[in-house]
């Protein structure tokens, strides 16, 4: 029920600009076709490892990009570095020839500004379409002391006891930047244990080796439908369509700071044609407005980011967004 | 005499590493940095690095390193492998393979033209095909397309 | 639905032309990629994953699923014939394997690898039908510090594997230790002895450092020697393992099984540090521990039975929890994800025939690979007949593919050039480098799972005697050690 119901604000947000290119899609996307392109299989690649969730994500898009522009696409991991070297590999070794998309998230402007160190900037790579947003959310357990307990509760114990909760976090990222903004904000201190990525945080969390973790919705549904561990938080500006009774963590702490969200988008080598990279994002509009697309997107816990769903305001938007994290970096003394 | 200069070697080696490890920080707040096990492991090698020069002269057994035929040999392969990982990224997996198969089948085991030519094809587009088509893996192309 | 009976659902799903040929289908494509060197059974998930989008959910998984396994058995073959590891778990058998082979007696060990992994698929799938669930339970609060525990086991059996001089061995250790440090610290995201190179932050690709360790070393030793003549001097001395191999190998298999299987469900555990410590396991016990390196049968019939449980233990924390214990398994799970399915602790509950379909194709599965593999190893063992001229480039050749086939990326191809250079001279003199390998798999997880417990425990290493796993695992450890140093003392 809450799917149709997002399907359908959502198709109504699509069909917008969609309506004021009426036709066929399939023959829309065909006039964009540049000549003599593709004569081969598009690489999309991935900086993460197979079967995660950037992976699936391009894979499901890869999917439908084929169903409606009839390309052949080959989705292939770059992995490393915690996607270091993906992200530098599409920022300084792919060629930009409009053979090579990087499906990737806003982490690369992380990536960018703190650990590239020259090598590349986040600039480098030009954003096509976007895909979906998906928000970070804080997950507690359903057994043990801290079962049943609201974020403000569970925030409330660590400034009491610091050093007591245990928080999975993946270092370098967001997960650890909400944790400083909830310590600095409440006086709490939590006991940081961290972890290679969300996922392996929920695990830890479900075996009770970690007393809050920090994921992504794919990440812990299949534990939270068993009653294995409990949404508590969502660090996005509104609640979740899926997760109606997870307040944000706006909400549950107060302000309007908590907002820490995967933005994935699709990015190509600057200096691709302009012809073709126009053509590749065409295709991959054209396969998000697919509503079986969507609907498989929406099944892994996403939501779509109204700023960035218009493809003629998505590379501002974005922008914007990116601008607002180096602020942030430089506020909390990370960059100089 | 070779085993000396491996120890030195060694010695050398972890003692830098030990350094860089060093300015990596060994211990965060109660927790180890960085830097804590690479430098125990620098350590280790440097130690070790010294037990064994300390006991090399009592060791009297040279070690056999190949000479003349032999040594070509080894350095031929050595250089037929720097050479096509040096080329792959210019002539492509195909041409590259091709090349550098030829000369190990020419320079280091004296096999005949022909032999060598048929082979080396026959080798290389069998495993283009198999990587390739069949387990649909990228190779490098060259600028001529494949 | 008890056991029982949900494998006879399992059955009744699999027992169909379409599941049956999947199942086939990647028992063959399993053992395909195990045998090519390099490429392993996760490069051929990723690439095989689309495929699964035409097929129905149980005919893709038990697809995907048999390559996994499938590959266990293949990676055998190169490693015994060749002294090139199919894929990482396969280079514990290039030690007595391949030095099994240069006796004429490649066949035995063909045919004892290929048994080995049968029983051990087998029995991995007999305990995952009765105890899947109950198992995974348990699994799941394994935490850092019991991964710390297991990790330390590791490096002391790692130490028991020391042949000849221990200095040697310890600064093998030590140097593996080092070379893992290498690239990005997992637990405070900073770079580590990269000096900028975007390459090395990836960290020293652990198929480049064997691939070039091994079988690049093994190339470069023979051309030294071997000018015309072919790599088994001897006569080829039958084509099948005798009784006396079957006496010797039938308990190592066992012991491979359980100690794979246990090692499988263990997150960050797996083939790879389930073959390892089989070998050492195996030494450790024997009777005759100087024979291991020069061809003991109980070397390749205890890793390769681990290897093959380890594929078993691992499984069950996806199937069972929804939680990947390794890339594989992750993979996995990302395509029940795209089919649509979400795996978790209800998975059993509501899609028993998916579950049960899988675990059911795991029996037929083992019986493919094992009628699959076994005829092959006349044919393998003959590779062996062919002139080492004309062998050794089409050797090279291969594992210039499979290495490069990890990343995808040139600069593996320098390191392995370049260890294989290494391994080449630290083997003229006299160096051991079954540990440097070892201590290079092992390193990262024990060093991320010590600070990760000492950052989770407000009471610093306490935690290591608080939590009793732990505490259990350790003390073994503790008297390991003594008992070394008094067979130390002793000779």
């Amino acid at each position: 029920m809450k799917s149709a119901i997002a399907l359908a604000l959502l198709s109504a947000l699509l069909a917008t600009p969609a309506a004021a290119q009426s036709g066929d899609p399939k023959a829309e996307l065909a006039k964009l076709k540049p000549k003599d392109f593709p004569t081969g299989p598009i690489e999309y690649t991935v900086v993460y490892p197979a079967g995660g969730g950037m992976d699936v994500t391009a894979r499901l898009l890869a999917k439908y990009v084929e169903k409606w522009s009839g390309d052949k696409i080959v989705v292939n991991n770059r992995t490393g570095g915690a996607g270091m070297v993906g992200h530098a590999y599409l920022a300084t070794q792919a060629k930009p020839d409009g053979y090579t998309v990087g499906v990737v998230a806003n982490l690369l402007w992380g990536d960018a500004m703190l650990r590239a160190q020259g090598r590349w900037a986040y600039t480098d790579l030009e954003p096509i379409a976007y895909l979906n947003s998906d928000p970070l959310v804080w997950v507690g357990p359903t057994d043990g002391p801290y079962k049943g307990m609201s974020v403000k509760q569970i925030v409330q114990i660590a400034k009491d006891k610091p050093n007591t909760v245990r928080v999975a976090t993946v270092p370098g990222s967001m997960w650890e930047y909400i944790l400083d903004q909830v310590e600095a904000n409440s006086g709490a201190k939590f006991l940081r244990v961290p972890f290679q990525g969300g996922g392996a945080g929920i695990n830890a969390l479900a075996g009770g080796n970690v007393d809050i973790a920090q994921g992504f919705f794919s990440e812990f549904r299949g534990l939270a439908d068993a009653g294995k561990v409990a949404p508590l938080g969502v660090a996005a500006p509104e609640r979740l369509s899926f997760l109606k009774d997870t307040p944000t963590m706006n909400e549950a702490l107060g302000g309007n700071e908590y907002q820490w969200i995967i933005i994935r988008f699709a990015v190509v080598p600057k200096g691709t044609p302009a012809d073709r990279k126009a053509y590749l994002g065409a295709a991959i509009n054209a396969a998000m407005r697919d509503p079986e697309l969507v609907a498989e997107y929406l099944k892994a816990g996403v939501y779509f980011d109204p700023k960035l769903t218009d493809p003629a305001r998505m590379e501002a938007n974005l922008k914007a967004y990116a601008e607002a994290e180096r602020e942030f970096y430089q506020k909390t003394g990370r960059l100089k | 005499m070779f085993e000396r200069a491996l120890n030195i070697f060694w010695i050398l080696l972890g003692g830098a590493a030990a350094a860089y490890a060093w300015t990596l920080g060994l211990v965060g707040p109660s927790v180890p940095d960085s830097g804590l096990f690479p430098f125990i492991s620098a350590l280790i090698v440097m130690g070790a690095g010294v037990v064994l020069l300390l006991r090399s002269p009592v060791e009297a057994a040279a070690p056999d390193f190949p000479r003349g035929a032999a040594l070509a040999r080894v350095l031929g392969v050595a250089a037929g492998l720097a050479f096509m990982a040096a080329s792959i990224p210019y002539l492509g997996f195909a041409v590259a393979g091709f090349v550098t198969m030829i000369i190990l089948l020419r320079a280091v085991e004296k096999s005949g033209w022909l032999f060598s030519i048929a082979l080396a094809f026959i080798s290389v587009v069998v495993v283009v095909w198999l990587f390739g088509q069949v387990l649909g893996m990228t190779l490098p192309r060259g600028p001529w397309g494949w | 639905m008890d056991a029982v009976g949900g494998l006879l659902t399992g059955f009744g799903v699999i027992l169909t032309p379409e599941n049956l040929y999947l199942c086939f289908l990647g028992s063959l494509i399993g053992t395909l990629v195990g045998v090519l060197p390099g490429v392993g059974p996760l490069a051929a998930l990723a690439l095989l994953l689309p495929i699964t989008f035409t097929l129905t959910p149980v005919g893709g998984m038990v697809m995907l699923a048999s390559i996994f396994y499938g590959a266990m058995y293949g990676g055998s073959t190169t490693s015994i014939l060749l002294n090139i590891p199919g894929e990482a778990a396969s280079v514990v058998t290039c030690f007595d394997g391949h030095q099994m082979a240069k006796q004429g007696r490649a066949g035995a060990a063909l045919g004892i690898a290929a048994i080995g992994s049968f029983v051990a698929g087998t029995l991995g799938v007999i305990v995952m039908t009765f105890f899947a669930p109950a198992i995974a339970a348990v699994a799941i609060r394994f935490g850092p510090p019991e991964n710390f525990a297991l990790m330390v086991l590791g490096v002391i059996c790692t130490l028991y594997m020391i042949g000849g001089s221990l200095v040697k061995g310890v600064l093998m250790v030590a140097l593996g230790f080092l070379t893992a440090a290498i690239g990005i610290d997992v637990v405070n995201g900073r770079e580590r002895f990269t000096f900028g190179s975007i390459d090395l932050s990836a960290g020293i690709e652990l198929l480049a450092v064997v691939i070039g360790l091994f079988g690049v070393t093994e190339v470069l030793s023979n051309v030294e020697r071997i000018v015309k003549s072919t790599v088994v001097t001897d006569r080829i001395r039958g084509l099948w393992p005798t009784l006396a191999d079957w006496r010797a190998s039938w308990r190592p298999m066992l012991r491979g099984s359980g100690l794979g299987f246990f090692l499988g469900l263990v997150p960050g555990g797996g083939p790879v540090t389930a073959s390892f410590m089989s070998y050492a396991l195996e030494k450790r016990i024997s009777a005759h521990p100087e024979r291991f390196g020069k061809g003991a049968i109980e070397g390749v019939a205890g890793p390769e039975s681990a290897n093959n449980a380890a594929v078993a233990g691992s499984i069950i924390p996806v199937l069972s929890l929804g939680i990947p214990g390794n890339p594989v398994t992750a993979l996995l799970l990302g395509a029940l994800v795209i089919q649509g399915i979400q795996p978790g602790p209800l998975f059993i509950a509501q899609r028993p025939d998916l579950f049960w379909g899988i675990v059911a194709s795991m029996y037929v599965g083992n019986v493919f690979l094992l009628l699959l593999n076994l005829p092959l190893v006349g044919l393998w063992a003959q590779l062996l007949r062919i002139p080492y001229r004309v062998l050794f480039p089409i050797v090279l050749l291969l594992s210039v593919v499979g290495t490069y086939s990890a990343n995808k990326n040139v600069f593996d191809l320098w390191v392995m050039l370049g260890f294989g250079l290494l391994g080449y001279v630290l083997h003229k003199l006299e160096y051991d480098l079954a540990p440097f390998v070892i201590a290079l798999v092992l390193a990262p997880l024990l060093e991320q799972s010590l600070r990760q417990s000492l950052a989770m425990s407000p009471d610093g290493a306490m935690i290591f005697l608080q939590r009793p796993g732990t505490a259990l695992m350790l003390t073994a450890c503790a008297v390991l050690v003594a008992l070394m140093f008094r067979r130390a003392k002793k000779s």
